[in-house]
């Protein structure tokens, strides 16, 4: 029998039911882990088109005859492209964040290629109250990226504002 | 002036581009300051975020964001560091991959409008253990807005090709 936790929908009137996304900071508690769905595949194009959007000069990403000659064979994906994906796949869990404050630690385990598939799961690592701003808590998080073969690309620990429940101004947005 | 040049020449009168600065030429305390700079928009912040599946109403609601948020365009975390790391790979090209991030700070949020501006500070050097025809660097970057405010620093580490070790020649480069 499954076990199920924390409601998707908010029920607002009869047979009324309103999609509820993400934790308030006070559901949040120290070693949580949450695996993401769904996954996410990075394509060649993704990182041709990142790398020049971002100003990435850097051919490894996008000269595939050069990249044939490297030790990889084949162009390699942006580092920070993995790692825009890996907090996008975040988002459902982490929907009340105000915004991120920087990341303590930032690795680069495995390489990622075009045709990949990211997922991404995130452990509470810390929660605190913060001085100045009563809305809002922080929490310390590490988000860990596996591809399509279990293999860890990607690991990242990182702090967070977080809405609290009393001070979360989403229903008058209609949230 | 330093070994830095744009171009080898092949033959007379004939020049091919050089793309990056030699791991040898590289010195703890050098700093460099890249170009161009970068102006960010609210309409490519969206197409960003959706694009890393990144549904967040932040992005994707105006009248939410304006009651949440008080309207403001602020730039997703993500897409600033990624923009900051990507602006140091004219100088940082020959590199082989990154290593890991540490201390990515981001005391000052980016506004849609706003144009940031990165330079990077060699904090050391060494020849890679492992890899023989490859060195480590270790940098320190930080990025400013044009009011000089601090938007994102870190420090980072990198592979880089060693000189005469890299696959350029035989790629044509």
């Amino acid at each position: 029998m499954a076990e199920y936790a924390y409601p998707s929908h908010v029920k607002v009137g009869e047979n009324r039911f309103r999609e509820r996304y993400g934790l308030d900071f006070e559901e949040f508690q120290v070693g949580q882990v949450f695996k993401h769905r769904p996954g996410l595949t990075i394509t060649q194009q993704d990182n041709i088109e990142d790398a020049f959007d971002t100003l990435n000069q850097a051919m490894i990403h996008f000269d595939a005859n050069y990249a044939s000659k490297t030790e990889w064979k084949k162009p390699l994906v942006v580092s920070t492209l993995t790692l825009q994906r890996l907090i996008g796949l975040t988002w459902k869990t982490f929907f009340k964040k105000t915004r991120i404050l920087g990341w303590s630690a930032l690795n680069m385990t495995a390489p990622v290629f075009g045709g990949d598939t990211l997922y991404a799961e995130t452990e509470i690592k810390a929660k605190q109250e913060i001085e100045d701003d009563s809305s809002c808590g922080k929490l310390t998080v590490e988000t860990r990226g596996t591809n399509q073969d279990g293999k860890t690309v990607c690991t990242m620990e990182y702090d967070m504002l977080v809405y609290k429940r009393d001070h979360v101004p989403f229903e008058q947005a209609n949230y | 002036m330093g070994n830095f040049y744009s171009y080898r020449k092949l033959e007379d009168n004939v020049f091919i581009e050089i793309a990056g600065v030699e791991f040898e030429d590289f010195e703890v305390g050098q700093v460099f300051e890249h170009r161009p700079g970068r102006t960010f928009t609210a309409e490519e912040n969206r197409r960003h975020t959706f694009r890393s599946a990144d549904l967040l109403a932040r992005n994707a609601d105006a009248v939410y964001n304006q009651k949440v948020y008080g309207g403001e365009e602020v730039i997703n975390e993500t897409l600033v560091l990624s923009t900051v790391t990507a602006m140091t790979t004219k100088t940082f090209n020959k590199v082989v991959a990154n290593l890991g991030w540490t201390d990515v700070k981001l005391p000052t949020p980016v506004k849609a409008g706003d144009t940031i501006y990165a330079e990077s500070e060699l904090l050391g050097t060494r020849e890679s253990k492992s890899r023989p025809a490859q060195a480590v660097l270790h940098v320190r970057t930080r990025a400013v807005n044009q009011h000089g405010d601090e938007v994102c620093s870190f420090e980072r580490k990198l592979l880089i090709y060693k000189r005469g070790l890299g696959p350029y020649e035989d790629a044509g480069y």
